[in-house]
């Protein structure tokens, strides 16, 4: 009886021992694999993100000295964003005009995207034939670069383009110029950028519809709701969670914008500045005009938008999809 | 039993540590200056020696050779002249077996990228340098007075107003031109032909005169211009009597009062408000066109596709026409012309590159003894003449037998012209030329009007020169 305790202690203990070697192990294996990303994080993240803080109290020309000049370059900004607001033109106050495009291009790309990905991933939920194929040409979009996408939009959008060959079938007479009107190069932009995140997101939302139970639709059916009537009131609801994150993560993406409107407008935002960016105007104040510093508070004022934005919806809409 | 099959836990430390090691290496490489580019030291015999940086000091009589690395920056204008740039490279590098050349293309945003590689430490030994960034690059003192180093024969090679941009305050010459292109006017003879007219246009009236006979009786527009472009528009200003321009301190704005200024950018807006806009108001042809409205790419793809009858471009348009439209031929179906005459004299704008060297180089004078070669007589003929896609910036070179024709003629033009404007507005050249531009097409395309337009440039230019 007493060997057996003795050798069941000693069992015990040899297993313990061994499970605190593995949990070392793992322990140890875990921090070298963290680690890696942490120190690349570490140097082309933070460290990056903090000298921009940093850059953006100095004056510098990349290869003199830094000069500290306090909170000039935020009055550089700020003075650009009242000029425009006073109706200056869009070379005298480009920031200006990149802030009003952006939150133009985000009002209707975002609410765009994220109901276009809901619908393509309600059609992709469903069992038909040959539902993979809509799927992987949905997301197709998603794996190919954008700006070689935007190389492909400029074609069908010029004025004797395919979009407009289209168009004329149904508005005949309406062939605008789309990349070199002022008045329609942003929605060209836009719907760019619609097709191309769509299918990315449809994938969030195909993972998120899988996992609604299929008993919820049983009890609709028997209350006799219709499959529009099911996706409205069943689907859009049990998806709150994950519309959130989709409009979170759009409107990150679009308040950025840059790479569509470079290959799109040009660097110089196209005729007017009508595909001006923001994103767009930190570059050039950055490696055309010269003034990383300006650039720096320029970038840091787009952070804040972008967090405030962020912030508030998903502390509006967080409360309601928990409920 | 071990958990994770073939990993033991001294293999996993020194995993971790060597991830580590090499991780932080990286992160400490990037946001480091590069330690000295390696010094390779090829001896003959074995002998003791003292060896301070690159410099190979050595107390016994054995000869030693040290091998010299230099970078070499420059963008691209295709693979031929990469391939071209390596062989010359590798000519240099026998004839200098000490020195060896690492060449390396930067593709696009090459200013950009070379001003971050200083801010970074990490700036190439020999780099090419666009005369519109010269002046920051020569103010901050990143480079090497070049004029310190070579004779003043080798500088009296090259035309005198391609050095101008690459003058100091302090008069010494920091780059030398590697080629050159100028202004031309390029004009179909068969439109002209068909249109009745006999010769290229003499003035600028005539130029705007024939674009219109030339729409009229053919149905092709006469001109395309670009909209925008505050350089093409230059010679029309100059031509006319406006003072050169020099935009370095908030005052030189003024420039935009001068009235031959305001009237000339008048003229030159109105060419596309009156020939494009106008005329299409009034249910015409237009007679001058910017080059998407005839779905061209570029000027050269306007003129080449025979969309319109004249251009005025560069000496790089001449490559693109031989490359691309191989069946319009030189003399017979197009040619060249000086560009027209103004009321007070002729003039052309012209555009060089040059190529300068670090002034924190390891390697002063194994750069010089490179960029030397290159841009001497021997590696112009090979890079430049040879290949035709720019001029020569040795003048002796003008009369070489492989010369390109178009190219040969164009410079015969020189004589002619009273003035060569340069490409350079001052400091800032990059982003005024870049902002009056814009203002000038949104003028053009009629968005502002032009007594606006002249009024923003003022204000543009005041405000960027400021502090």
């Amino acid at each position: 009886m007493k060997l057996t305790n003795f050798s069941l202690t000693l069992i015990k203990s040899k297993i313990s021992k061994s499970f605190e070697k593995t949990r070392q192990r793992e322990v140890l294996a875990a921090l070298t694999l963290i680690g890696v990303a942490v120190a690349l994080n570490m140097t082309f993240g933070y460290f990056a993100a903090l000298f921009a803080l940093y850059l953006s109290f100095f004056k510098w020309d990349y290869i003199g000295p830094m000069e500290f000049v306090g909170l000039r370059n935020f009055e550089i900004l700020f003075r650009e964003l009242v000029r425009g607001l006073h109706g200056a033109p869009f070379f005298l106050a480009p920031f200006y005009t990149g802030l009003r495009n952006i939150l133009l291009y985000t009002a209707i790309v975002v609410p765009a995207q994220t109901i276009l990905a809901m619908v393509l991933a309600a059609f992709a939920n469903q069992k038909i034939r040959g539902v993979q194929f809509y799927k992987v040409s949905y997301f197709l979009p998603a794996v190919t670069c954008p700006v070689i996408v935007s190389l492909i939009f400029i074609w069908l959008f010029m004025k004797n383009g395919l979009i407009n060959y289209f168009i004329q079938m149904v508005i005949p007479g309406f062939a605008p110029d789309w990349i070199n009107d002022r008045n329609y190069l942003l929605y060209a932009i836009s719907i760019v950028a619609i097709w191309g995140t769509s299918g990315h997101f449809m994938v969030s939302f195909l993972a998120a519809m899988q996992s609604i139970p299929r008993d919820i639709y049983e009890a609709a059916m028997l209350d006799g709701a219709g499959p529009i009537r099911r996706f409205i009131y069943v689907t859009v609801p049990m998806l709150k969670p994950m519309i959130v994150y989709v409009v979170v993560m759009g409107l990150i993406g679009a308040l950025q914008m840059f790479d569509l409107a470079y290959v799109m407008a040009g660097p110089s935002g196209g005729p007017g500045g009508a595909g001006y960016t923001m994103a767009l105007d930190i570059y050039r104040e950055a490696f055309l005009k010269l003034r990383p510093g300006v650039a720096a508070a320029k970038s840091l004022f787009l952070f804040t938008l972008i967090f405030i934005v962020t912030y508030v919806f998903q502390k509006r809409f967080r409360v309601i999809a928990a409920r | 039993m071990n958990y994770y099959g073939a990993i033991s836990r001294t293999s996993a430390i020194i995993i971790a540590v060597i991830l580590i090691v090499a991780v932080g290496a990286i992160a400490f490489y990037t946001t480091q200056k590069p330690t000295p580019s390696p010094t390779t030291i090829i001896q003959t015999q074995i002998q003791t020696q003292v060896v301070t940086k690159t410099l190979v000091q050595t107390q016994t009589q054995t000869r030693i050779q040290t091998q010299v690395f230099i970078r070499f920056a420059g963008w691209s204008a295709g693979e031929t002249e990469m391939k071209n740039y390596e062989k010359i490279i590798k000519m240099f590098e026998e004839k200098n077996p000490r020195i060896k050349v690492k060449y390396e293309v930067i593709t696009q945003m090459f200013h950009e990228n070379i001003m971050a590689s200083f801010g970074a430490g990490v700036a190439p030994d020999v780099f090419y340098l666009d005369s519109a960034w010269a002046p920051i690059f020569i103010e901050k003192k990143a480079l090497l007075p070049i004029s310190d180093y070579v004779s003043e024969d080798f500088i009296n090679q090259y035309y005198s107003f391609l050095l101008k941009p690459f003058k100091g305050a302090d008069g010494k010459l920091y780059g030398l031109p590697k080629d050159w292109s100028m202004l031309i006017l390029f004009y179909n003879k068969k439109l002209f032909k068909k249109a009745g007219l006999t010769k290229p246009p003499e003035t600028w009236e005539e130029l705007e005169q024939y674009a219109k006979i030339i729409t009229d009786k053919t149905g092709v527009p006469g001109l395309a211009i670009y909209l925008g472009g505050f350089n093409r528009y230059m010679p029309v200003a100059l031509s006319n009597g406006a003072p050169e321009p020099w935009f370095s301190k908030p005052e030189d704005a003024s420039w935009f009062d001068n009235d031959v200024v305001k009237k000339t950018m008048e003229w030159y807006i109105n060419l596309y408000l009156k020939g494009k806009i106008g005329r299409e108001k009034e249910g015409l042809k237009p007679y001058v066109v910017a080059p998407q409205d005839v779905g061209a790419g570029w000027l050269g793809d306007a003129f080449g596709g025979e969309k319109v009858a004249m251009v005025i471009s560069g000496n790089w348009m001449i490559p693109f026409l031989a490359d691309q439209y191989p069946n319009l031929k030189f003399g017979v179906d197009w040619d060249i012309a000086s560009l027209p005459r103004g009321s007070v004299k002729r003039v052309t704008m012209a555009y060089t590159v040059a190529l300068a060297i670090n002034a924190k180089s390891e390697h002063p004078k194994e750069a010089v003894e490179f960029v030397k070669y290159i841009l001497g007589p021997e590696g112009q003929k090979k890079l430049v003449v040879e290949m035709g896609h720019t001029l020569p910036s040795i003048k002796a070179l003008a009369k070489d037998s492989a010369m390109w024709p178009e190219h040969a003629k164009s410079l015969s033009f020189i004589e002619k012209y009273d003035h060569v404007q340069i490409f350079l507005w001052g400091p800032k050249s990059g982003e005024l030329e870049s902002t009056i531009s814009d203002i000038m097409a949104s003028a053009m395309r009629g968005e502002i009007t032009i007594s606006k337009a002249l009024d923003s440039m003022k204000q543009a230019v005041q405000e960027m020169l400021q502090k």
